[in-house]
């Protein structure tokens, strides 16, 4: 008994004569949760060399961790790491990933592009902007890519929310990191509706540049 | 398991009627868009007979960024970053091609520290880039070790870049009008130092794994490229090369320094699955030889002669210039009307040409081939969509 009652201070409690009383299972059933999490190999893009493969391989060795065993099927794992740019064609599967995944699943967001769409964020017409527009996101590791360290980092804190059942499980909640650093008086919605002004703005052609550009295209030499 | 007997065992599988008495009926499976073997987000349509494939579609575009189109609402220095972000294993050799039409279009001069500099980082990432895709080849032909090894030795050419460049991974160094800083101090002695391990550590390569029977009957006669057919699918790098064709651009028309430095082009000869791999396993080799050439012999000077911060301006025209990756030709346009930004950009990407060459190789081989084949063709497919 001495593991529990070291680990979890509370969650037995000594009855006379011997007996236990368990006063709060889901402490002892987080703690295992954390510490077995099943990652889904999901790797779209540079993210995913530093993230899946250089944290996976000898050096960084995320089986310290108890997060090694990689599946590549959704239906085995619980924790999905998003690693890489989501775009538009792809993020009705990323959410059919995520659905297909055995509860109580977790995710985290590693880059920026997984965070906001990254370097692509002004002037893409394909990237989604930060993966929880699809899916809920837990943690969030910045980077581009993140370092290994960061990841491990990242994971840490997943398994700290697990243990505390502060983990995000239903569709469509939203917590940004960036809300933590937000000036008083501006709201998440203030900053997204400029990022798609942006966005529009500079999505429109410019009619009169592209009218020139036939004439000096013609007149342009071929080197 | 000797040679003889699986061989044999081929023989056999291969001479098995494909129609069963029982009647057997083709039907569609789909690999990927999330699946371990495609190393990322490509989807393979496959139509399958049993374990026979017959054909081979390739759906792409589950990973389109849009970087061209970014490119034209940047200027001419903010357009090299995004070059990291198609082909991340050769990030370097990305940049450079960038960075090489632009010079080309602004009429930029560099300095042979520069050049130096450029050749010696972008060989050194040849290295890289064949390193992780020898861990994962071996991964994907059912063999984890590899992985580990090949990581724990890119690990150490890693702290060597991060050293002198800042990133492990997209590292946006080389730059119009030079690079981005200059070399760490301990740069030649790192890369010396990582030579002196790696050198012995290659040969335990060819001992772990291509002196390994399965691997070799695993690999001799599946999905052979013919040379023809390479060229006909614009297929560049070492998937061309493996298929008999010497052409290497760092031969055909040197850039850089490759004109004064000493090394072959490996070939091979029938282009299946092997020579890819040893066409590769060789250039490692190579590779080592031009950096031990450039090493001690970096000329003094500045490593840049354009202020990081000055403006870029290109003349209207059209500019083309290529360069080789470690997967092959990469191909940068640029049109310009003027001005700061360009009117367009195009890259023509190694990985999209070589791709399609698994829709010649694979069909009427068997899927665990076709995992082989993929492999030997080492894709990137952000470098596919862009
Ligand atoms: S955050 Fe950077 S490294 Fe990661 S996928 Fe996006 S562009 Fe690539």
């Amino acid at each position: 008994m001495g593991l529990v009652t070291d680990n979890l201070p509370g969650a037995l409690l000594p009855l006379p004569g011997g007996g236990a009383l368990l006063t709060a299972i889901d402490q002892v059933v987080n703690w295992s949760r954390a510490n077995s999490l099943w990652p889904l190999t999901f790797g779209t893009s540079c993210c995913a060399i530093e993230v899946m493969m250089a944290t996976g391989a000898a050096r960084h060795d995320l089986a310290r961790f108890g997060a090694e065993v990689a599946r590549p099927s959704p239906r085995q794992a619980d924790l999905l790491i998003i690693a890489g740019t989501i775009v538009k064609k792809m993020a009705p599967r990323l959410r059919t990933l995520w659905e297909q995944m055995a509860e109580p699943r977790y995710v985290i967001a590693t880059g920026s592009c997984a965070i906001s769409g990254g370097p692509f964020l002004y002037h893409s017409y394909t990237t989604i902007r930060g993966a929880d527009e699809v899916i809920p996101v837990d943690v969030y590791v910045p980077g581009c890519p993140p370092r290994p360290e960061a990841l491990l980092y990242g994971l840490l804190t997943l398994q700290k929310m697990i243990r505390e059942g502060t983990t995000l499980a239903r569709p469509g909640e939203v917590r940004k990191p960036v809300l933590a650093a937000l000036p008083d008086g501006m709201t998440l919605h203030q900053v997204r509706a400029e990022i798609a002004e942006l966005v529009q703005e500079t999505a429109t052609v410019d009619r009169a540049a592209a009218a020139t550009v036939g004439a000096s295209y013609a007149s342009a030499s071929r080197v | 398991m000797n040679a003889t007997v699986a061989t044999t065992l081929r023989a056999r599988l291969d001479a098995l009627p494909s129609q069963s008495l029982l009647g057997t009926q083709e039907y569609f499976v789909n690999m990927g868009p999330q699946h371990p073997s495609t190393h990322g987000v490509l989807r393979l349509v496959l139509k399958l007979d049993g374990e026979t494939v017959h054909q081979v579609i390739p759906v792409l575009g589950y990973i389109h960024r849009g970087i061209e189109k970014i490119c034209e609402h940047s200027n001419y220095r903010q357009l090299v970053h995004l070059t990291d972000r198609m082909d991340y294993l050769s990030a370097l050799a990305n940049n450079w091609a960038a960075t090489m039409v632009v010079e080309k279009a602004a009429a930029m001069e560099t300095n042979s520290r520069i050049e130096a500099i450029r050749t010696l980082v972008t060989e050194l990432q040849r290295i890289h880039s064949h390193q992780l895709w020898w861990g994962v080849f071996g991964m994907d032909l059912g063999a984890f070790t590899p992985f580990f090894y090949g990581f724990r030795d890119r690990e150490i050419l890693t702290d060597v870049f991060e050293r002198t460049i800042g990133g492990r991974l997209t590292m946006n160094y080389i730059q119009p009008g030079g690079v981005m800083h200059d070399i760490h101090p301990e740069l030649v002695a790192d890369v010396k130092a990582f030579l002196a391990v790696f050198k012995p550590r290659l040969d335990e390569y060819e001992a772990l794994l291509s002196e390994n029977v399965i691997v070799q009957e695993r690999l001799r006669g599946v999905g052979v490229l013919t040379a023809q057919d390479a060229v006909a699918l614009g297929a560049t790098g070492p998937v061309l090369r493996a298929s008999g064709v010497a052409h290497d651009l760092r031969k055909a028309e040197p850039y850089g320094l490759y004109g004064q430095v000493a090394f072959d082009v490996p070939v091979g000869s029938r282009g299946d699955c092997w020579d890819r791999y040893a066409v590769r396993m060789q250039e490692m080799r190579q590779s080592i030889r031009i950096v031990e050439q450039l090493l001690d012999n970096i000329p003094e000077g500045k490593h840049f002669l354009v202020k990081p911060a000055a403006k870029i301006k290109v003349k209207p025209g059209v500019w083309y210039s290529h360069l080789e990756t470690a997967r092959g030709v990469l191909g940068a346009m640029l049109v310009s009307t003027g001005g700061e930004a360009p009117y367009r950009v195009h890259f023509r990407t190694p990985n999209f040409n070589n791709l399609w060459a698994v829709t010649t190789t694979a069909t009427g081989g068997r899927v665990a081939d076709l995992v082989a084949i993929l492999s030997s063709l080492d894709l990137v497919i952000p470098d596919i969509d862009r």
